[in-house]
C-alpha cells in the first residue's frame, strides 16, 4: 500500500516551471531519498505535499484510513493534522522559547484545550497539560536533549537545532516526515547520530522522506531515491542504479562517483 | 538584591499600595491618578496580546476601549443596566466587533494590518462623532450613573431594616475596583499564556510557517486572540464610563492607542508584567509633564514629544523593552517545576 503517491504534479511559478509533471509514489514505512542539484525542485515538492504551495496541475493523494485521498489545496496546518510533518531546509524553530515550549507547541494539532479551559484550569484542562510535558519529553528524549529541556532553542548548536526540530515534527505523530537537508552543516560524528535517528524514526513506522545532498548518508539509509532535475523527473530505482544512471551523473554526480 | 529581599520588597510595596486609600492623608488627585494608572494597566495587558503575544502590529486598540467605554454608558443611561451586567455585555460587544475586524483583515501582515486597525480606530471616533443620535456626536455623554453594589433585595429579606446598597463615589471604591479589575486581567493573562493557546500565538509569533506547521490555524487563533485583545480594552472602557461618568468621542483618540502601545513596548513585548510597568511610568510621567510643561511655558501637548523621545530612546538602548521575557509563566507551572526537580535529581 502506498502512502503518497504523486501523479503528474507540475508546479509553475509565473514563467518558471519549477515541477514538470512528476510521479512517483511512497509506500508505507519506506525511507526515500528525493535527490538532484539546487533549484531541481526537492524543495518545492516538500512545500507541496505539505500544503505551503498549491500544486498548478496533477494529483498528490495521501494514504487516509485505508484510502487514497486527494489533498491538494489543503492548508499546512491540515496536513500536519491529517499525518504529515517536515523540517526545513533552513531550521526553523521558535527561538526564543524553550526547547520544551517548541516540542509542547508540536502537540498543538493532538490537543484541544481552549481559552476556557486554560482560565478556569479545568481539570481535563490540566491532565491534558500534563500529557502534554510527559509526551514532550519522550520525543526531547528520542533525540537525546533532554538535557537542555529549559534552555532556549535559539543557543542550542546547529546540530542540536536540526534535532529538536525533528522531535518538534514527531511530536505532531506523523505518519509521514518530510526531513529537508537534516544533515546540512553538520560534522561527521552528527552525520552519524543522524542517521541512527533516521533509522529509528523508521522503526517507529513513520514513512520518510528525505531531501540530502550528503550521498554517503542518502545511499547508505534510502533504498529507493527519486532524482529531480530542473523540475523534471529524471531517474528512479535503488541506490545502486542511480549511481550508475549516465543521466544522474551528468546532471548531478559528477563523473567521478560512479567510481566512488 | 537576593531573590527573597527582592519578593519581601515586591509584596511589601503591594500592601502600602493596598491600604494607601484608607488613610486619612490619603491625596484624591494621587487616588485619581492610581485609578487612571490601573485603567492603563489593563488596557495595556490586553493589547500586548497583539503585538507581544502574536507579534502583529496593532494601532488601533483605542477604538476597542471606545466601542466597551460608549456600550456601558448607552446601556447605564437607556436601560439602568448594573455594573456587573454591563461589564461582560461590553467584553462581548468588544469580542464580536474584534472578530468583525479580525477575520478579514487578519490575513494581511505587517504594515498592511497596522493600517487597517489605525483607519478602525479613526472609523470609531467617526461615527462616535457623527451618530448624534445614538452617542450625542461631540456633546458627549454626561450623566452616566456611578457603579453601584445593590444587594437591598437581598439584605430586606433578610432584615427589614438592613440596606445593602452602595453608591460609589469618590476615588476610594474606585481604586479597589480597579485593583480588583487588574488582578483579574492579570490571572487571565498568565493562565493563556502558559496554555495551548498562549504557546499558539508566541510560536505565530516566532515564525509563523512553523507554527502552520505544527498544526496551528494561523488565522483562527489570531482572530481568537483579537477578540480576547479586544473585549479586554472593551472591558476598560466600561470602567471608564462608570468612573467618569462621562464619555466624549475625543477620549478614544489615535494617540491614545499610541501611549498604550508606548506602555507595551516599554514593559516588552509579551510580558504582560512589564506591561504594568509601563502603564504606571507612562501616566505617572504624563502627571509630571502636566505640571513642568506650564512651568517652561510649553503647550500641554508637548508632551507627545516626550512620548516620542522615549519611544526613540527606546529603539536605540533596550529595543527589547525594560523587562525582555516572554513565554516565563509557564516556568510557575506545578507540572514544570515537578518536572525540573525530577531533571535535577536524576
Amino acid at each position: 500500500m502506498n502512502i503518497l503517491d504523486i501523479d503528474s504534479l507540475t508546479m509553475r511559478f509565473g514563467g518558471l516551471l519549477a515541477l514538470a509533471d512528476v510521479s512517483f509514489h511512497v509506500a508505507r514505512g519506506e525511507i526515500l531519498g528525493l535527490i538532484g542539484p539546487n533549484g531541481a525542485g526537492k524543495s518545492t515538492m516538500f512545500n507541496c505535499i505539505s500544503g505551503v504551495l498549491r500544486p498548478t496541475e496533477g494529483d498528490m493523494l495521501f494514504e487516509k484510513d485505508g484510502k487514497l485521498m486527494r489533498i491538494n489545496g489543503y492548508k499546512p496546518e491540515k496536513m500536519t493534522h491529517f499525518g504529515v510533518a517536515r523540517t526545513f531546509q533552513n531550521v526553523r524553530l521558535f527561538s526564543a522559547l524553550t526547547v520544551l515550549d517548541n516540542v509542547r507547541i508540536g502537540r498543538h494539532c493532538r490537543t484541544k484545550a481552549n481559552f476556557f479551559g486554560a482560565v478556569l484550569r479545568t481539570r481535563s484542562q490540566k491532565e491534558e497539560e500534563q500529557r502534554i510535558v510527559d509526551e514532550s519529553m519522550n520525543w526531547l528524549k528520542f533525540v537525546d536533549l533532554e538535557k537542555f529541556v529549559f534552555n532556549t532553542a535559539g543557543s542550542l548548536s546547529y546540530g542540536f537545532q536540526r534535532k529538536l526540530e525533528i522531535a518538534r515534527s514527531l511530536a505532531t505523530e506523523p505518519r509521514l516526515l518530510l526531513l529537508d537537508e537534516p544533515a546540512a552543516g553538520m560534522n561527521p560524528k552528527e552525520t552519524k547520530s543522524l542517521i541512527d535517528l533516521i533509522h529509528k524514526i523508521s522503526d517507529l513506522g513513520v514513512t520518510v522522506i528525505l531531501i540530502e545532498h550528503d550521498m554517503k548518508l542518502v545511499m547508505s539509509i534510502c533504498r529507493r531515491l527519486v532524482v529531480l532535475d530542473h523540475g523534471i523527473k529524471i531517474a528512479e530505482g535503488g541506490p545502486r542504479e542511480i549511481r550508475a544512471n549516465p543521466k544522474v551523473i551528468e546532471a548531478y554526480l559528477g563523473r567521478g562517483a560512479a567510481d566512488a | 538584591m537576593n531573590p527573597n529581599l527582592k519578593t519581601t520588597l515586591k509584596y511589601l510595596l503591594l500592601a502600602a499600595v493596598f491600604v494607601y486609600p484608607l488613610f486619612s492623608f490619603a491625596n484624591e488627585y494621587v487616588l485619581h491618578v492610581m485609578v487612571l494608572i490601573m485603567i492603563y494597566m489593563v488596557l495595556a495587558m490586553g493589547l500586548n496580546i497583539i503585538p507581544g503575544f502574536c507579534g502583529l502590529l496593532d494601532l488601533g486598540y483605542v477604538g476597542f476601549y471606545g466601542i466597551g467605554a460608549y456600550t456601558a454608558g448607552l446601556l447605564t443611561i437607556h436601560f439602568g443596566l448594573s455594573f456587573w451586567v454591563i461589564v461582560p455585555l461590553a467584553a462581548l460587544n468588544g469580542a464580536i466587533w474584534g472578530v468583525l475586524l479580525g477575520a478579514p483583515t487578519l490575513r494581511l501582515t505587517g504594515d498592511y494590518f497596522a493600517i487597517v486597525t489605525f483607519g478602525f480606530s479613526e472609523l470609531v471616533v467617526l461615527f462616535l462623532t457623527n451618530e448624534i443620535w445614538l452617542t450625542r456626536g461631540p456633546l458627549g455623554l454626561p450623566g452616566i450613573d456611578p457603579v453601584i453594589i445593590d444587594f437591598s433585595w437581598l439584605s430586606t429579606l433578610i432584615h427589614p431594616q438592613w440596606d445593602w446598597y452602595w453608591e460609589f463615589i469618590g476615588p476610594q471604591p474606585y481604586f479597589y475596583l480597579g485593583l480588583f479589575l487588574v488582578a483579574l486581567v492579570y490571572v487571565i493573562m498568565g493562565r493563556m499564556e502558559d496554555s495551548r493557546l498562549g504557546r499558539a500565538w508566541f510560536a505565530i509569533r516566532e515564525d509563523s510557517i512553523a507554527a502552520s506547521s505544527c498544526g496551528v490555524n494561523l488565522l483562527t487563533y489570531k482572530v481568537i486572540g483579537f477578540a480576547i485583545s479586544a473585549a479586554i480594552g472593551a472591558v476598560a472602557g466600561a470602567f471608564l464610563a462608570r468612573w467618569t461618568m462621562f464619555l466624549s468621542p475625543d477620549m478614544f483618540k489615535f494617540w491614545e492607542s499610541f501611549l498604550i502601545l508606548c506602555m507595551v513596548v516599554l514593559g516588552g513585548l509579551g510580558n504582560f508584567k512589564g506591561s504594568l510597568v509601563g502603564a504606571a511610568i507612562l501616566i505617572a510621567l504624563g502627571e509630571v509633564l502636566r505640571i513642568i510643561l506650564p512651568a517652561l511655558n510649553l503647550p500641554t501637548e508637548t508632551r507627545f514629544l516626550a512620548y516620542g523621545m522615549i519611544m526613540v530612546l527606546m529603539m536605540r538602548f533596550k529595543p527589547m523593552g525594560f523587562f525582555p521575557a516572554i513565554a516565563t509563566q509557564s516556568r510557575k507551572n506545578p507540572i514544570l517545576i515537578k518536572l525540573k526537580k525530577d531533571l535535577g535529581s536524576s
